[in-house]
């Protein structure tokens, strides 16, 4: 027996639609704040120690964040897709869609671990474990304790959507939504996007400038 | 039935329509930008022109992502609202952060005294640890 997706507590399905898309805004809204303060400590530190930081950022491989960039901005693409087919009613091509987003956050995760263990091969590690040679100065370290702690919650966030993705891609795809109702599907996309959207800014401050 | 008028209810109508093709547009040029972030970051540029020309790149770019991909573009309301509010508080955080930083000075200690920033910042030359 399929229960409606209308909560008893409100008038219709358009406005739990809205009061859902607005819980998760504010939501999203904390979560841009949350790596705000993480990016103004970066950017403290940036001004602090310039030289030490434009040399760390030299010192990682850029064309690993390329490629994740890349990677990124596609499977936000592929989401998008997803809710495409969502609204037409199309579950069963949501939830391929969903797949595919899932299986380039898996991609990602998987370069980022790659680049993970060269960083611990090198000694481009926070703090005292630091003990990168070719880099002696003093922010260094700091610079790669900024970078584990955005890349490392960055990650987090790439998991936690993934597994999102994957469970309403398999509901999607046993129909469980409708072109009238599929905000799920919706908010899931917006979290995923907010994962792709916060990337975008690590990008280029981390491997570009 | 709904009121034809209400915020949800246009919110509703605005939402339910396929986008296929605006999609494809924005990833493509999402890409682009990608691979011009990519080149302005190798060629030479001078003092902090690197990071303008990134970071007014990711402005672009987010900007593409929050409006079609987030459908900020066809909300209207409270939604908006939420989102350009996060980020006045955005800018608020780091610009005043900088500024302190930027306009900040060594007070009251003597040069060469315990606690005493080196003139010229932090990077010329750090105090010695005992």
């Amino acid at each position: 027996m399929q229960a409606s997706p209308l909560a008893h507590h409100f008038e219709n399905i358009e406005k739990q639609s809205h009061a859902e898309r607005l819980g998760m805004w504010l939501f999203l809204a904390s979560e841009v704040l949350l790596f705000t303060a993480l990016f103004a400590a970066y950017a403290v530190y940036r001004y602090l120690y310039s030289d030490a930081f434009a040399e760390a950022s030299r010192a990682i491989e850029t064309w690993f964040g390329l490629v994740n960039t890349v990677i990124l901005v596609t499977s936000s693409f592929t989401v998008a897709l997803g809710l495409n087919e969502a609204v037409k009613g199309n579950g069963r091509k949501t939830g391929l869609w969903f797949a595919v987003s899932v299986a380039f956050a898996l991609a990602f995760l998987a370069l980022k671990a790659v680049e993970y263990s060269h960083h611990f091969q090198e000694g481009q590690l926070p703090g005292r474990y630091y003990s990168f040679h070719e880099l002696q100065a003093p922010g260094a370290s700091l610079f790669f304790s900024l970078y584990f702690l955005i890349t490392g919650l960055h990650g987090v966030h790439v998991i936690v959507g993934m597994t999102i993705l994957a469970v309403v891609g398999v509901k999607a795809a046993r129909g469980k939504y409708t072109a009238t109702y599929h905000t799920p599907v919706e908010l899931a996309g917006l979290y995923w996007h907010l994962v792709d959207l916060i990337w975008i800014f690590v990008f280029p401050l981390i491997y570009l400038v | 039935m709904a009121d034809p008028r209400s915020i949800a209810h246009e919110e509703h109508q605005a939402t339910h329509h396929a986008h296929g093709m605006r999609y494809v547009v924005v990833w493509i040029v999402l890409l682009v930008l990608t691979v011009v972030t990519y080149a302005a970051s190798r060629v030479h540029l001078p003092g902090g022109w690197h990071v303008a020309v990134a970071l007014l790149i990711a402005i672009a770019k987010g900007a593409l992502v929050a409006l079609f991909f987030m459908h900020l573009w066809d909300q209207r309301g409270a939604n908006r609202l939420i989102f350009v509010t996060s980020l006045a508080f955005v800018a608020l955080l780091i610009g005043l952060t900088i500024l302190d930083n930027a306009t900040r000075f060594p007070l009251a200690n003597p040069p060469g005294s315990a606690g005493a920033l080196p003139w010229g910042g932090a990077d010329r030359d750090p105090p010695k640890l005992p």
